[in-house]
């Protein structure tokens, strides 16, 4: 389902260039879950952002469901991202000025979802991620864990094929991220989803189907 | 509402002081476009219904060279009209002049109420409450019919007498009723019978003008040529229309500086709108990466951000257009005031309110609104959605953008430069220069800012740390601090630049008022200068000028005369003994008066640049034996008359208008007379007329308070435009104290006072002041340059030679101290009282 071709990537910072990713290569079939591991600042949030087509790689390619997505131009790189990534943040990320159910129901919005059916889909999915009754709060009302939970929910209520969750339990405490890590498996599990998970948490890694490490720009199998 | 709409939106809602300061900017600059256009249109409209009421049916008028016309040329007119084919002519004789009742001067109309066609004589003969007491001015001497407005203010019933003063003299009159009730455009108005105006002005066998009565069509055209066949020459057939069209575009230059005036307060609204929407767009970066991750597009976001500043465009339009209809009931007064000192006389009593007008100033400001908005706009929409892009990856961005506008201010400067020198005579492209300018002092601040606060910091490297710091942060918040700086600096090297204008102005106008006003005294008969009631005859001249104590005289006739390019102020002078030193001449020397003295004319500047006339050219004039050429000698400052006007000898005058009157004489003392025992010898002489006798002392007064009044308005708007300014200056504070919050507070946290904190962000505001000003001292230089040399001289013609004056420099450093330190106020006592807990927790 995904498939990262020798992918490069590299910035200039100031008049020096910095090579991130030098032929990082994996692929992952449809519903699986794969944890990529490595050292801060080894490339890894490059990593998704090259999966998820917010950025271009210097040369390689990502392909979803057999299309190359790192070669498709603007729109249809955030097209490809509204109807088949969904995400999930370190710091959550929702928005601010909308409530827990608006952030849910945003993404079947962009997707042209509207209406009843939309309410109920998002109401669905914030009940299945633990939070009914939660639907009107503001989202600075809930708990670090009630956000990453409602974090989840906007990333699957779309369905979308790719899960990317880039250190999901880092801004957690451990009872919570022991809580977190089984609903975000199993979500993307039930929902068919690849789920691409950046972590530095050697016990979420260990949940994961296989364990890539990123190191010197590559992706290299990790024992596990 | 879409959620996506709803995220944004409701950021707004949220963030309501921001909201406010914004949305006040932007009220403030479409309310003074719109108050100035009410102004002049107001004017305009009571001007026009003036005229209206005036005018009345009357289509043409009919007028002469010398000023007046012989009644008998009417009463030829009525009895043996021009034949054209049977289409009849209406003529109707008219006097016009001013009284005085009370502290009220009025209008003063003389008319035949049998043949009338003013509107004014037929409003008195339908005359509503009083129509029964109208009908007395037939018959009864000294009745008069007065508009309501005036009676009121001057407490008068009808059939109640009062008195006038007329032509000098003090003479009783009966109310016998009103123009109508309230009649629009019989403001200031006094209507009575003619033989009675006649004998009130000292006019017998005279007329002011004819009205003429026309039929439209091929009929009335050749009636026209048949009326124009009969006339005399010196007797000139003018379209009412067409001389009250000339007459109103006398104030063209002066509404034009009023519109420059009120666009930069929009200007600077604009800068407060693009700091407001940025730091909008700053606040919710975070957000909006977000929604570009989850699959927003670029033309989403983009939309997003133009509707929420169409939506700020379209509440501040609205509310500047109430807001200017109120500040222009406030103007209308200002702007009556300045056209009546200096044009003509008009009593605005209702405000106009041109729905066009509404019209334009709201989509300038939605149209500001959103080209403010447009800048950071495309930014973040075409921005990769990053999240990790750092504040300091976005100061840094600031900063080079900073940079980059410094090519472009010079690139802007060269463009002033090219559009001042490829135009002689614009005055579009003397404003365009002023704007270039001015937005390029605004594109040169955010580097000048960042580059003074380094090397502040730097210079006290051994001083206090807590000022160092807050000084380094100006230059490293340059996305925050650069544009309201830059707003402030627009603002205030306008204002520099319009106070070393009036200031150099003021100064040139006294030189010539000292160097030409020479006589101790000058005699003249009081009443307007139209009132054919205020000349002296020859013998009068000569029992007033031969009295002891006077050891010379100047005299002077002044009157308009009628040319091929409409009518022209001419002063006909016998000059006094210093004779042509009191004149500085632009053009033409010693020659210049020679040639004067055989017949030619010298003319002023206005005069010369405004006809493209100069010394070797010639300019025909209407006199009584038809259009005559005179040779042009020389040019002359003169600052008294914005039209213009043409100086000729007095003996050359009276050799082709064929008349002895003067206006007024110019009295020089001989050694050891006192002026005041000199005066009372002349109005001993003149009794029972009365003098009006004034000092060249009392004379450069009133002149130079004429002149400040003048500028009143001016100086409304350009305060007007500062307060704007000021307005984005505490807009940006607070919007750099809210993004900084967790900054200041882990400043708290290592043990800096909140008092210390406050004085910080007092500091900072104080210095984004002062180098707001240092940018501001050059670029007003060259503003006031501009102002003086390219749009003062193309509007008026005038030549202003550029004073630097500290008083103007001096205001512009007081307002930028006192915007920044207001501005700085309530930011200081948050960031003094931010809960440490709160701001340490959330970014």
């Amino acid at each position: 389902m995904l498939e990262i071709q020798d992918l490069h990537k590299s910035f200039r910072e100031g008049g020096r260039t910095h090579a991130v990713l030098e032929g990082a290569s994996a692929a992952a079939a449809a519903g699986e879950v794969l944890a990529i591991t490595g050292r801060s600042g080894s490339g890894k949030s490059t990593l998704l952002n090259l999966v998820s087509a917010i950025d271009t790689p210097d040369a390689g390619a990502v392909r979803v469901a057999g299309a190359e997505v790192s070669a498709l131009p603007e729109p249809a790189r955030t097209l490809y991202r509204r109807a088949q990534v969904g995400f999930v943040y370190q710091f959550f990320n929702l928005i601010p000025t909308l409530n827990a159910l608006e952030n849910v129901r945003l993404m079947l919005e962009l997707n042209g979802v509207g209406g009843a059916a939309a309410r109920e889909r998002s109401r669905a999915m914030v009940a299945r991620v633990g939070l009914a009754g939660r639907e009107s709060s503001a989202v600075d009302q809930l708990s670090g864990g009630e956000q990453q939970r409602l974090a989840i929910a906007r990333a699957l209520v779309h369905a979308p094929r790719l899960l990317l969750a880039d250190e999901p339990t880092g801004n957690l405490d451990e009872a919570t991220a022991r809580e977190i890590v089984p609903l975000i498996l199993s979500l993307a599990r039930d929902a068919g989803a690849t789920l691409l998970i950046v972590t530095h948490d050697a016990a979420l890694a260990a949940r994961a189907d296989r364990t890539l490490e990123l190191r010197a720009g590559r992706l290299e199998p990790r024992a596990p | 509402m879409r959620l996506l709409e709803a995220a944004t939106l409701r950021h707004l809602a949220r963030h309501r002081a921001q909201l406010a300061l914004a949305l006040l900017g932007l009220t403030l600059g479409v309310g003074t476009i719109v108050a100035v256009n009410l102004a002049t249109a107001s004017a305009q409209a009571a001007f026009e219904r003036s005229l209206r009421t005036v005018n009345g049916a009357a289509t043409h008028q009919l007028s002469a060279a010398g000023g007046d016309l012989p009644e008998s040329l009417y009463v030829a007119l009525a009895t043996h009209p021009p034949a054209a084919g049977g289409t009849p002519l209406r003529v109707s004789p008219v006097i016009e002049g001013y009284a005085q009742a009370g502290n009220r001067v009025l209008r003063l109309i003389g008319s035949d109420p049998f043949s009338a066609l003013s509107g004014a004589a037929e409003a008195a003969a339908a005359a509503g409450p009083g129509a029964q007491a109208a009908g007395d001015w037939l018959t009864k001497g000294g009745t008069v019919l007065m508009d309501a407005a005036s009676a009121r203010a001057l407490g008068l019933k009808v059939g109640q007498s009062l008195e006038l003063r007329v032509a000098g003299h003090t003479v009783p009159a009966e109310l016998a009723g009103f123009i109508g009730e309230d009649a629009p455009g019989a403001e200031a108005l006094l209507v009575t019978d003619i033989a009675q105006a006649q004998e009130w002005l000292g006019m017998p066998g005279r007329i002011s003008r004819i009205d003429a009565r026309l039929p439209e069509g091929p009929g009335g055209a050749a009636l026209e040529q048949a009326l124009r066949a009969q006339l005399p020459a010196s007797v000139q057939l003018v379209a009412t229309r067409a001389r009250a069209r000339e007459t109103f575009a006398m104030t063209d230059a002066f509404t034009t500086n009023l519109h420059a005036m009120s666009l930069l307060a929009l200007l600077v609204g604009m800068f407060l709108i693009y700091g407001a929407v940025s730091f909008g767009v700053l606040q919710r970066r975070t957000t909006l990466a977000v929604l570009r991750a989850l699959g927003a597009r670029r033309g989403e976001i983009l939309g997003l951000i133009l509707k929420e500043a169409a939506l700020l465009g379209v509440g501040g339009a609205l509310l500047g257009v109430l807001a200017g209809i109120a500040i222009g009931h406030a103007l209308v007064g200002l702007v009556a005031r300045t056209i009546n000192d200096l044009y003509f006389q008009v009593a605005v009593t209702e405000v106009t309110v041109p729905v066009a007008t509404l019209v334009v100033a709201f989509a300038a400001g939605l149209a500001t609104a959103l080209l403010a908005a447009l800048v950071p706009a495309l930014e973040v929409a075409g921005a990769p959605p990053n999240l990790a892009l750092s504040r300091a990856v976005l100061e840094a961005r600031a900063r080079r953008i900073a940079r980059a506008l410094v090519p472009l201010s010079v690139g802007l400067v060269l463009a002033a430069a090219l559009a001042v020198l490829a135009s002689s005579r614009s005055l579009l492209a003397g404003f365009l220069a002023l704007f270039l300018l001015l937005i390029a002092v605004a594109a040169l601040t955010p580097a000048f800012l960042e580059a003074v606060a380094r090397l502040a910091a730097r210079a006290l490297g051994g001083g206090s740390t807590v000022l160092r710091l807050g000084l380094a942060d100006v230059g490293r918040s340059l996305s925050r601090t650069g544009v309201a700086c830059a707003a402030l600096g627009m603002a205030l090297a306008a204002m520099i630049g319009v106070a070393l204008m009036v200031g150099s102005f003021r100064a040139s106008l006294a030189t010539w008022l000292e160097r030409t006003l020479q006589a101790d005294l000058y005699v003249s008969a009081p009443g307007p200068l139209e009132d054919a009631g205020r000349l002296f005859m020859p013998g009068r001249v000569r029992e007033l000028t031969t009295l002891p104590g006077i050891a010379a005289h100047s005299e002077a006739r002044r009157l308009r005369v009628d040319s091929p390019q409409g009518e022209i102020d001419l002063n006909a002078l016998r000059l006094g003994p210093r004779g042509g030193a009191t004149f500085t001449l632009a053009q033409g020397g010693a020659p210049a008066w020679a040639a004067f003295e055989h017949g030619a004319v010298l003319i002023s500047e206005p005069l010369a640049w405004r006809l493209k006339r100069g010394m070797g050219g010639t300019l025909a004039l209407v006199t009584p034996q038809g259009l005559t050429e005179f040779p042009v000698a020389g040019v002359y400052r003169e600052y008294g008359n914005e039209r213009g006007e043409i100086l000729m000898a007095l003996r050359t005058y009276r050799e082709h208008w064929h008349d002895d009157a003067v206006s007024g004489l110019g009295i020089y003392l001989a050694p050891g007379h006192s002026a005041e025992a000199v005066a009372q010898e002349l109005r001993a002489q003149a009794a029972p007329d009365p003098l009006y006798i004034r000092s060249n002392a009392q004379i450069r007064a009133l002149s130079l308070s004429i002149f400040d009044r003048t500028f009143v308005i001016t100086r409304v708007l350009y305060f007007l435009a500062a307060g704007v300014a000021a307005l984005g200056l505490v807009s940006a504070l607070l919007a750099w104290e809210l993004s900084r919050a967790r900054e200041l507070a882990l400043l708290r946290t290592l043990g800096i006072t909140p008092a210390g904190t406050a004085l910080m962000v007092l500091a900072q505001s104080l210095f984004m002041g002062l180098a707001a000003f240092v940018v501001a001292v050059p670029a007003g230089l060259v503003t006031a340059w501009v102002l003086t040399a390219v749009i003062n001289r193309r509007a008026f013609g005038w030549h202003i030679d550029l004073e630097v004056q500290s008083a103007g420099f001096a205001t512009a450093l007081v307002l930028a101290l006192l915007a920044a330190l207001t501005a700085a106020l309530y930011p200081a006592w948050r960031a003094a009282r931010a809960p440490l807990t709160a701001a340490l927790r959330t970014e």
